[in-house]
């Protein structure tokens, strides 16, 4: 045997296996899911489901079942026997598709929004609001990172117009989170300076995604964790058969004070354990928190502007606090509302008027799972609150998007009566 | 500085596919150099040096100091006894030289269990270190090592392939690799079997122990830990998923070390040959963590033996052989760790090799008839197989988080 025939023997193989993996993953997977698989998906939470696309596209695009998307963020893993998914199971037409775990804030939830646009498209969604996201700094990178990746980066950026401020303001956000390398960061640059992407750029960018959506295709259907058999399943017989608000309030405040026996916040037994006996200097640790500056008002106005632009119809939940863990952590309530009001002001005077406020209570007794997070009495009534509307017609919304809320201004300003009707006067209707 | 370091991207060895490409791609010329009969020992300094910073900076900047800082200590110590050596040969110095180089790894293994944190001396893949320089030192005792300098010392210790984890290589073995470059016959025949050790090496890390590491075992923990803080048919199942993680794991990573040592021309010895296809528990510690069990055999094991027969120690050979086994794998024991799992493992194992030989004696005595049979021979797989899951069992520490919440 030459040389040369001894050299093929042993690398043909490995150039073989190459270029067979390079086949796999340029061949144009067909992705679809099953009926099983996407309700799994569903009330999976997962960062595979949100950061991708080939099963959330499938649900929110199909008509039987009807999945409505439910955006928000750590409360939608507090699954007791009220919690929204079991509640519809049991009782109404629609599925609800939970997009968002701890650190889902509003610029994840925009990436996740985009690549199912097309399905999206005229109509209708749930979005809760927690005002814990708007702190001084926003969405971290770090959770950024974890529920955006680079399928998701990449699709938003196909579609980026260099003319708008909404995708502008996005792309500067973009490189302030994920820093200014690599393809992503330099085509944001571009796109934040108002430049459109050359050709190069974009035929990147569609090699790119062309393989990551084949990888989706493939792979994303797989390992779809068990929440739905483990935690949503078995408690929809736990429900009466029969839908009444007034019973259902009552059996979920006695459940709620049969789980809630070993703290004096009204928190779940197991989690006033794992997370609060014993941890020290809790107390009046919260008295210097502040939601009324953040850049995440601005985050919130680009999820505004998507929702517009996909004509959705929206009711949206801004969450209470537990009134009894406020008071001990030392929260300023005072401030808590005014970041529910200014956030209710931009929501409002941009046409977006369905809105659950239940910033205000926090104190009524089995509202609350546990410190911030709602469960029992209060999944009821935003059941209560939002089924109806998912269920029924509504008149089709009329938005009126505003972009000085992209302003640092606006970020900034002190939610108090006068300002706001300043901020009217001058930057609204300027 | 170290705030830089910190701040580079960190690359753990063999972590990801990506990895492999960066790597492949670097000893791609020492491969050609090698085909041609050339090894370029610079170029190789270059891209291990390189490797070693991507795998000790960022958030293991601390641990690059206490590496250079351990290997500088080591260099001195076995060039002081080498230069030594060539005059003088008092027991004395010898084993006043050993206890200095085995000082590390005793305060960075004493360390966890007498203060709770890990000391700051420690970093990835000191216990490998110290046998390799610790092996130089007894085999320039023995006279085995003709010539080392200092350069040639620190990159057997830094040989960068099996840095972190082993395979554990011979100072004298090594040399002679290095020294020579390998016929192309021979070296496309290394190259071969490396593609073939890499490509099993994917097979078990990457998909295999994919599911036992972060589908299966995971799983079978939480629901033995949901079971309460006792026994339960969870924790066999937890039992056989570690082993299968424990092998599928650390064979992977010993293969792709010793693939990429064969591109680079050295013969890494291999550390696992089927160690579950043991008939009895001797054979299995030839065949599970190979270079490891050598090492132990070699410079514990027969060092204590003979030494013992020379002084006329014990008058029974089963007695001192028995006593051999114990020390051999208590100190294996210790090695790992000191907490009670571990030691109790070794314990173990050092106990099953007693019994396994008293077996034997038995046999020969009372069962003269027993013919070895397949039958037999599967018997003996089935006991030896579950009592090493067993050890294992007690090794992975699960039980430290299962009955005491550690």
């Amino acid at each position: 045997m030459t040389n040369r025939q001894r050299l093929w023997r042993i690398f043909g193989p490995v150039i073989v296996a190459c270029l067979l993996v390079g086949l796999v993953l340029v061949i144009p997977w067909r992705g679809h899911h099953s009926a099983k698989t996407i309700q799994r998906a569903a009330v999976s939470i997962s960062p595979t489901v949100f950061k991708n696309k080939s099963i959330k596209s499938q649900a929110i695009g199909e008509k039987h079942p009807y999945y409505v998307p439910f955006f928000g963020s750590s409360e939608l893993n507090r699954m007791d026997r009220f919690h929204p998914a079991v509640m519809a199971a049991r009782y109404h037409h629609y599925r609800p598709f939970l997009f968002g775990a701890k650190g889902t804030q509003s610029l994840p939830q925009l990436f996740n929004m985009n690549m199912m646009a097309p399905q999206m498209e005229n109509g209708k969604a749930v979005f809760i609001i927690s005002p814990q996201w708007f702190v001084k700094q926003g969405v971290t990178p770090a959770a950024f990172k974890y529920y955006n990746g680079a399928y998701a980066n990449l699709s938003w950026l196909k579609q980026a117009n260099p003319h708008s401020p909404y995708d502008r303001y996005t792309a500067k956000r973009l490189i302030q989170l994920l820093g200014d390398n690599g393809t992503v960061g330099s085509d944001a640059k571009k796109i934040a300076a108002g430049k459109p992407l050359s050709a190069w750029d974009r035929s990147l960018i569609n090699f790119k995604v062309t393989l990551l959506r084949n990888q989706d295709n493939l792979f994303s259907g797989l390992n779809v964790n068990e929440n739905y058999d483990t935690r949503i399943k078995p408690k929809e017989h736990l429900l009466p058969q029969n839908y009444n608000y007034a019973d259902l309030q009552a059996i979920a405040e006695k459940q709620a004070r049969k789980e809630t026996t070993n703290n004096r916040f009204g928190v779940l037994n197991k989690f006033y354990n794992s997370r609060i006996k014993g941890t020290k200097g809790l107390h009046n640790s919260q008295r210097h928190f502040n939601y009324l500056q953040s850049p995440e008002y601005a985050d919130l106005q680009v999820v505004l502007n998507q929702l517009a632009k996909t004509n959705t119809n929206v009711v949206f939940m801004i969450t209470p606090i537990n009134a009894k863990w406020e008071k001990y952590t030392g929260l300023n309530m005072d401030m808590y509302y005014k970041t529910a009001d200014k956030i209710k002001y931009q929501l409002k005077s941009q046409g977006f008027n369905n809105i659950v406020d239940y910033s205000h209570r926090g104190g009524e007794t089995g509202f609350m799972q546990d410190t911030i997070h709602i469960g029992w009495v209060g999944w009821v009534d935003f059941d209560h609150r939002v089924a109806p509307f998912l269920d029924n017609p509504q008149p089709v919304p009329h938005y009126q998007m505003n972009s000085q809320f992209l302003s640092k201004k606006w970020c900034h300003l002190d939610p108090t009566q006068q300002n706001l009707n300043n901020f009217t006067t001058t930057e609204l209707n300027r | 500085m170290l705030n830089w370091i910190a701040s580079m991207p960190n690359l753990s060895a063999y972590g990801t596919p990506t990895y492999f490409l960066y790597l492949l791609l670097a000893i791609l010329p020492l491969g050609i150099g090698l085909y041609y009969g050339k090894r370029f020992s610079w170029y190789e300094a270059l891209i291990s040096f390189i490797f070693l910073f991507l795998m000790f900076d960022g958030s293991s900047a601390k641990q690059m100091v206490s590496l250079v800082i351990y290997v500088v200590y080591q260099t001195i110590l076995v060039m002081g006894y080498y230069h030594y050596r060539q005059k003088n040969n008092a027991g004395g110095v010898f084993y006043i030289t050993i206890f200095l180089s085995l000082l590390p790894i005793v305060i960075v293994k004493v360390t966890p269990a007498m203060v709770g944190h890990n000391s700051l001396l420690g970093f990835l893949g000191i216990s490998y270190l110290t046998f390799r320089a610790a092996g130089t030192i007894i085999e320039t005792r023995d006279g085995a090592v003709k010539e080392i300098n200092w350069w040639k010392f620190v990159r057997f210790m830094l040989f960068m392939p099996t840095i972190t984890s082993g395979p554990i290589d011979r100072y004298r073995r090594f040399s002679k690799d290095y020294r020579k470059v390998p016929s192309r016959e021979k070296y496309l025949g290394m190259v071969e079997k490396g593609i073939m050790y890499l490509f099993i090496g994917f097979l078990y890390k990457f998909v295999i122990d994919y599911f036992f590491a972060q589908q299966w075992l995971p799983a079978a923990e939480n629901m033995a830990m949901a079971h309460g803080h006792h026994l339960s048919w969870w924790v066999v199942a937890v039992a056989y998923l570690y082993s299968g993680d424990l092998y599928f794991d650390f064979a992977g990573y010993s293969l792709f070390a010793v693939a990429i040592s064969y591109f680079m021309g050295v013969e890494t010895p291999m550390n696992f040959n089927k160690p579950f296809v043991s008939k009895n528990i001797k054979e299995f510690w030839n065949r599970w963590h190979m270079s490891l069990s050598f090492w132990f055999r070699d410079y514990i094991f027969m060092r204590f033996v003979f030494l013992a027969t020379k002084k006329h120690w014990f008058k029974n050979r089963n007695v001192l052989s028995s006593l051999a086994y114990m020390i051999n794998m208590v100190t294996m024991g210790f090695w790992h760790g000191v907490t009670w799992y571990y030691i109790l493992y070794g314990f173990l194992h050092g106990f099953a090799l007693v019994t396994n030989d008293a077996w034997l004696r038995y046999k020969r005595k009372h069962f003269k008839g027993l013919e070895s049979t397949a039958l037999t021979q599967n018997v003996a797989r089935f006991i030896t197989f579950n009592f090493v899951v067993f050890s294992f069992l007690i090794f992975s520490g699960f039980l430290n988080t299962l009955f005491f919440g550690h």
